[in-house]
């Protein structure tokens, strides 16, 4: 049966894919997460000697066709074998940098093929792999970039505007990154350790995540259950620093908000938390500070993907998402990598083991550059 | 909005006072900054006390791709020097709305949207979108493109220029405004129940409504 809330249509995520350092599809990730193992590792892709962080977690394998990026090997793992998408169905992607290994091979004097540099190159590239005759929309909002992607997508079936939404979420290791996080001096040479009282920093990495969104009664109509929703989302700006988070969290507190307040539910509903997480030192306790202000002293089990997995950019709220329902399906929430001794005043539940998860939602959060926080509430289907 | 280069802005172009942020921000981001001012200013909504919820969005074709290049060239080995961390700080299209929203008090929703459509008109349709789920009571919405310059042959936006307009829910401006704009049932961009084919055509009909007879 069809829910509703105050008339709006019922988002279910129907088909679900991801490729990471971990694994080139969901399962091989979900496998390798739970066991607590990470991807980041050194870098061989170019030349780190002059970066004191060297590691990233990065995707064994890819090889660029001719003079192209390695962009487009990631989304043709990602969607092989991906769901049909049905008539109609719109292109949401997100991507911070999309082919900036192109840009980069242009900038050295090397072949490569310019139309591809702009986001309109990887955009029309999926709509003509996926036979979608709109090249659809790119969602660019620094690291929470899917996260607003998977928002928007939710927004635009509730409200009707459509029936169908692919998003797709993509970013790849490069220099180019590296050497801007490196330059901020928010890398962690040995790897990053969320919410760790020793963090010292991030680990960047790539992957990418395909999230296929329909309205319930879509879905339904052709048969198709649905591996869980969308149930609320939120985005607020702390309109405090462009690279640093607001102490207070107030961002991430109204983002959080937010989407709860979309989905009609409390705090207590909330039943594990998929963080940020990166691993710096403001970050975590940001969001900490955020979290204990929406939840009060509730000890919920909270996880970081990104020390398996690095932090993927414009990847990363998708992929979360993706792993996220997974966990309310499984009623698992995977290891933190990277986590050893608890950061000082934070009374979730951070484990290096997985975790059991009692209920049927998921915060999922990500916070970016620009001062944007984002915030999704997903519900899983019953077991 | 028209083709080609744009010459450069500067603080005493955007603010009387001096601006402690703005000097250090690529030209991309400059001219962002300066458009969102410009349309606060005209909206009577440049000063506060308070943090408004309000949010920003953009379109854009090639983004901050100028930006880009002037942060590569300082990784580069012929750059000289460490990687800037300033420039990459601008790296993300999206990161000039971040200097508006401190700049202003402005913590709504920020996002780029990145569309191939030469209307220009995505932020706009989105930000009426966002306005009529209720997401935020005003969005300031707008477009944003630089050329790439020689560094990057080929890429040339038709657009070069940042543009903003303030879009509020409800009739209370409409006397003091430009007009309504909505949207159509089937997604396209009216102006005062009149369909809209580009983001210029939006603003010289906007303008056309203030103008006094």
């Amino acid at each position: 049966m069809e829910e509703r809330r105050s008339g709006l249509n019922e988002v279910l995520i129907t088909a679900t894919a991801s490729v990471t350092g971990l694994g080139p599809d969901l399962d091989t990730t979900w496998r390798r997460l739970l066991a607590g193992e990470t991807a980041v590792r050194p870098i061989r892709r170019f030349d780190t000697g002059r970066y004191p962080a060297r590691n990233a977690s990065w995707i064994e394998g890819l090889e660029s066709r001719g003079d192209r990026s390695l962009l487009f090997p990631i989304l043709e793992r990602l969607l092989d074998g991906f769901a049909p998408l049905p008539p109609g169905c719109r292109l949401v992607t997100a991507t911070t940098k999309g082919c900036i290994d192109t840009f980069e091979r242009v900038r050295k004097g090397l072949p490569g093929d310019v139309a591809d540099i702009p986001v309109s190159g990887p955009l029309a590239w999926l709509a003509s792999r996926l036979g979608l005759g709109d090249p659809g929309v790119n969602i660019s909002c620094a690291c929470a970039s899917s996260t607003i992607a998977v928002a928007r997508a939710a927004a635009m079936i509730a409200s009707g505007r459509a029936d169908a939404v692919v998003v797709v979420c993509m970013d790849l290791v490069s220099e180019f990154i590296l050497s801007g996080f490196s330059s901020l001096q928010a890398l962690d040479p040995a790897g990053c350790r969320p919410f760790d009282r020793n963090r010292n920093g991030l680990s960047i990495g790539e992957g990418g995540a395909a999230l296929l969104m329909m309205s319930a009664e879509k879905a339904h109509g052709n048969g198709i259950r649905g591996i869980g929703s969308v149930v609320g989302w939120g985005a607020a700006n702390d309109a405090t620093h462009v690279t640093a988070p607001a102490r207070d969290g107030c961002g991430l507190i109204q983002a959080v908000r937010l989407a709860m307040a979309k989905a009609s539910i409390g705090p207590d509903a909330i039943s594990a938390i998929n963080a940020h997480g990166t691993g710096t030192v403001y970050n975590d306790a940001m969001e900490v500070t955020a979290f204990e202000s929406v939840f009060g002293p509730r000890r919920i089990p909270l996880n970081s993907l990104k020390g398996a997995i690095g932090h993927t950019m414009g990847a990363a709220g998708g992929i979360e998402v993706a792993v996220g329902l997974r966990s309310l399906a499984e009623r698992t929430l995977p290891p933190t990598a990277g986590f050893g001794e608890p950061m000082e005043r934070c009374g979730f539940r951070v484990s290096p083991l997985p975790q059991p998860i009692e209920g049927r939602y998921m915060l999922s959060t990500n916070s970016g550059f620009g001062g944007i926080n984002a915030a999704l509430v997903l519900k899983g289907n019953p077991g | 909005m028209t083709p080609g280069p744009i010459p450069p802005v500067t603080r005493e172009d955007v603010f009387p006072e001096p601006n402690l942020r703005f000097g250090r921000l690529p030209q991309y981001s400059r001219v962002g900054l300066a458009a969102v001012a410009f349309a606060l200013r005209d909206a009577g909504m440049e000063q506060w006390k308070t943090k408004r919820f309000a949010g920003l969005v953009a379109s854009t074709r090639a983004g901050c791709l100028a930006t880009d290049i002037e942060y590569y060239n300082t990784v580069l080995p012929e750059g000289g020097g460490p990687p800037s961390p300033n420039l990459f700080s601008s790296t993300l299209p999206s990161c000039f709305l971040g200097e508006a929203a401190i700049q202003f008090g402005l913590t709504g929703p920020t996002l780029i949207v990145n569309d191939p459509a030469e209307d220009a008109l995505s932020g706009v349709r989105m930000a009426l979108e966002s306005l009529s789920w209720g997401e935020c009571g005003t969005m300031l919405a707008g477009h944003i493109d630089l050329p790439a310059g020689p560094a990057i042959p080929g890429i040339r936006p038709p657009w070069t220029g940042g543009l903003f307009m303030v879009l509020e829910n409800g009739r209370d401006s409409i006397a003091n405004g430009y007009g309504t704009i909505d949207l159509s049932g089937g997604g396209a961009v009216r102006h005062n129940g009149n369909r809209i084919a580009g983001l210029n055509e939006l603003v010289r009909a906007c303008l056309a409504f203030r103008r006094p007879s």
